[in-house]
C-alpha cells in the first residue's frame, strides 16, 4: 500500500514542471483578484484557469471578459488538472492549496496584497512581468495615472468630506488598506482611520453614530440571501443616521481588487463630494 | 413550610429594585461614553439627536432583548425542572435551546421570514417542540439523571450538528460565521423589530408557564398524588411544554442559545422561596432577567467593538455551577 502511494507521489513529481518559463502559455490563478489581474494583462491563449468568483458580476469586474476560459473551485486537484507551468495566487488566498501544489512541484507565486494605489502599480508591472507582457502592464499603469491626475483636477475645488465605510458585520477599513488610499486619493478623510484603526476591523453601531460622518458608505448589495451580518445594516438606528446623512454607493467590484478598475471608484466618489 | 406573606412582598420589592438597577446599568453601558440623564436631555430637545439614537435605538431595545430573554430561561427553567422533578433540567441542557435555534436557523436564512412576521418565533417553537418531543420519548417517566442528560447530550448534539449543515447550505456568504451567533447567543444589535416579533410568543409562553404553578407544587408528591388531587397531569404537563417552547422558541429565534441561565437561577432562587416550585416560577423569571442584564453589561466591558457573545459569560459562570451541582448531588440522586 505505502509503496503505491510512494510510486504515485512520485510519478506525479515527475510529471510537475519544473519552474515557470519566461512566457508561461498554461496560467491558473486561484483568487478573484488575480484571476482580474490575468485577464487583463495575459493573453488570452495563456490563460489555463481562473477562480468561478471571476464570472460572478456582483464581485468581478470582468465577469462578461472571461468568456470559455475553465473555472475551478480553488481545490488543489482541480488545479492539478490543469497541467499549468504557473499558478498565481494572492496572499492568504489558498494557503492550503498552494502549500499542497508546491510540494507537488509546481510553480507557484504569490502576489502581496496591495494597501495603496502605488502597490497597484506595482502589482500590475509585477503580473506583466510574470505573463511575458510588461509593455500591456506599462500601458495600464500609464493609463491610470493620466486619469487620476485629470480626476483630481476637476474635482479640487470640492470640499473635503468625512466619511466611514460600515459593511456587513460592522467591518469599516482604516489606515493601511487600498479602500482607505481610495478615500483619500477622492477627497474624503476616513474617520475610521481618524480613531486609530488600521486594516480591517469591526466597530459598532454606536461608535458609528457617535463617529457622525457626513458620508456613509454601506454595503447592501455585497450579501445575498439573509444572515445576521445584513440585518445589521438594516437596524433602525442605522437607517435613521442614513436618512440624513449621504449614502455613497460604490459598486463592490471597484473597489475589492487592485487595478484599474479603483480609478472608476474614485471618480464616483470624487464626483459625489 | 411557607414563609410569612411579608417575606415574599420583600423578597419581591428587593428582586425589582436589583432589576431596576441592573436595567439601568444596562443603559448606561456600551462603547460610546453616555451620560444618561444628559442623553435624555438632549433626546428631550432633539430625538434624532445622535445621543437619542444611541439610547433608544440602539441601547433600550438591546436592554428589554436581555431582560425578557432573562425571564423566559429562567422561567423556562424553573418549569422544566418541576415538570421532570429534576434539578439538571434546563432549556440549554437538554436540548431545547438548540431545537430552537434549528428552528430558527432554516426559518432565517432559507428566506420564509419575509412570509409573515411570526413565521421566526414559529419555526423556534417548532424547533423547541420536536426537542422536548425527542426527550420525552427518550427519558419517559424516568426520573434518572443519567438518562436525562445523556439524552440532553445527544439531542444537544444532533440540534447543534443540524444547525451547522443548515448553515453551510445557506446562501448567504456570512452564514457559516454566524453558527457562533446561535450556538453560544448574543442581544448584540438587536432592535425593538426583534423584540416585538418574539414578545407576544413569550407573553403566551409565560401565561401557560405560570397557569401550571399549582399543578407543579402538587407534582412534587409524585404523579399519583397529583391525578388524585385532580389535577389533570397529561394535559397540563403538555400545556407546560407549549409553555416552555413558545417562550424558549421566541427568545432563541432573536437571540440565538444562551445557556445555563435556566440551570443556574431556579437553583439560586429556590431557598427564597420556601422550596416551592409554584413561586419559584416567577421569582425565578425576575432573578433570569437581572443575571441576563449583568451578563450583558459584562459583554460589553470586557471587549466594546467586537464583541462576546453572550453565551460565553453565561457559559462561564454556569459550567463551573453545574459541575457543582453535579458533585454535591452525586450521592444523592443516584
Amino acid at each position: 500500500m505505502l509503496q503505491t502511494v510512494r510510486a504515485l507521489a512520485l510519478a506525479l513529481l515527475l510529471v510537475a514542471p519544473p519552474g515557470a518559463p519566461a512566457k508561461p502559455d498554461r496560467i491558473v490563478s486561484l483568487g478573484l483578484c488575480t484571476d482580474q489581474l490575468l485577464l487583463l494583462l495575459a493573453e488570452r491563449a495563456q490563460i489555463a484557469s481562473l477562480s468561478s468568483w471571476v464570472a460572478d458580476p456582483e464581485m468581478s469586474y470582468l465577469a462578461d471578459a472571461v468568456g470559455d476560459i475553465p473555472l475551478h473551485n480553488g481545490s488543489a486537484e482541480q488545479v492539478v488538472g490543469f497541467a499549468p507551468d504557473l499558478v498565481i495566487a494572492s496572499e492568504f488566498v489558498g494557503s492550503d492549496a498552494v502549500r499542497l501544489l508546491r510540494r507537488l512541484g509546481y510553480e507557484v507565486r504569490r502576489l502581496p496584497v496591495a494597501t495603496s494605489i502605488d502597490q497597484t502599480y506595482r502589482q500590475l508591472e509585477r503580473i506583466g512581468e510574470w505573463t511575458g507582457n510588461p509593455e500591456r502592464a506599462a500601458d495600464v499603469v500609464a493609463s491610470m495615472r493620466a486619469r487620476l491626475a485629470q480626476i483630481r483636477a476637476r474635482y479640487a475645488d470640492r470640499p473635503v468630506r468625512r466619511v466611514i465605510r460600515y459593511a456587513p458585520n460592522g467591518y469599516t477599513v482604516g489606515s493601511g488598506t487600498l479602500e482607505h488610499d481610495l478615500f483619500a486619493y477622492a477627497g474624503y478623510r476616513n474617520l475610521a482611520a481618524e480613531m486609530g484603526i488600521t486594516g480591517f476591523r469591526s466597530i459598532s453601531l454606536e461608535t458609528l453614530l457617535a463617529a457622525d460622518p457626513d458620508v456613509l458608505q454601506i454595503d447592501r448589495r455585497l450579501a445575498r440571501g439573509a444572515s445576521l451580518a445584513n440585518s445589521r445594516l438594516e437596524h433602525p438606528a442605522l437607517a435613521r443616521l442614513a436618512a440624513r446623512r449621504e449614502l455613497l454607493d460604490i459598486p463592490t467590484p471597484l473597489r475589492i481588487c487592485a487595478g484599474p478598475m479603483i480609478v472608476d471608484a474614485i471618480e464616483l466618489m470624487a464626483a459625489r463630494r | 413550610m411557607n414563609l410569612p406573606a411579608l417575606d415574599a412582598r420583600l423578597l419581591y420589592a428587593i428582586l425589582l429594585a436589583a432589576l431596576a438597577a441592573a436595567f439601568a446599568l444596562a443603559l448606561g453601558t456600551g462603547p460610546v461614553a453616555l451620560d444618561l440623564s444628559g442623553a435624555l436631555a438632549a433626546a428631550w430637545r432633539d430625538e434624532t439627536s445622535i445621543e437619542a439614537l444611541i439610547l433608544f435605538d440602539i441601547r433600550l431595545p438591546r436592554a428589554l432583548l436581555a431582560l425578557v430573554i432573562g425571564a423566559t430561561l429562567g422561567l423556562g427553567g424553573a418549569a422544566l425542572q418541576g415538570l421532570l422533578r429534576n434539578p439538571l433540567a434546563e432549556p440549554g441542557i437538554i436540548g431545547v435551546s438548540n431545537g430552537a435555534a434549528l428552528g430558527a436557523v432554516v426559518v432565517f436564512y432559507y428566506g420564509f421570514t419575509g412570509v409573515a412576521w411570526f413565521v421566526l418565533p414559529l419555526g423556534g417553537l417548532l424547533g423547541a417542540l420536536l426537542a422536548v418531543g425527542c426527550l420525552f420519548a427518550l427519558v419517559g417517566n424516568s426520573r434518572s439523571t443519567v438518562t436525562l442528560i445523556l439524552a440532553g447530550i445527544a439531542i444537544n448534539a444532533i440540534g447543534g450538528a443540524l444547525i451547522a449543515l443548515a448553515l453551510n447550505f445557506a446562501e448567504s456568504p456570512f452564514a457559516v460565521q454566524e453558527i457562533v451567533f446561535w450556538l453560544l447567543g448574543s442581544v448584540a444589535n438587536r432592535s425593538f423589530d426583534d423584540l416585538l416579533i418574539a414578545l407576544p410568543f413569550m407573553i403566551l409562553g409565560w401565561g401557560l408557564i405560570l397557569y401550571c404553578g399549582r399543578f407543579l407544587n402538587a407534582l412534587t408528591l409524585g404523579e399519583e398524588t397529583a391525578l388524585s388531587l385532580g389535577f389533570d397531569v397529561a394535559w397540563l404537563r403538555l400545556v407546560l411544554v407549549l409553555g416552555v417552547a413558545a417562550s424558549v422558541g421566541a427568545a432563541v429565534s432573536v437571540a440565538g442559545n444562551i445557556g445555563f441561565v435556566g440551570l443556574v437561577v431556579p437553583h439560586l432562587v429556590r431557598p427564597l422561596v420556601a422550596y416551592e416550585p409554584r413561586r419559584l416560577l416567577a421569582a425565578s423569571a425576575l432573578v433570569g432577567a437581572i443575571l441576563l442584564l449583568c451578563a450583558d453589561v459584562a459583554v460589553q466591558l470586557v471587549s466594546a467593538d467586537a464583541e462576546m457573545k453572550l453565551g460565553v459569560v453565561t457559559a462561564l459562570v454556569g459550567a463551573p455551577f453545574f459541575l457543582l451541582l453535579i458533585l454535591k448531588s452525586r450521592n444523592t440522586l443516584q
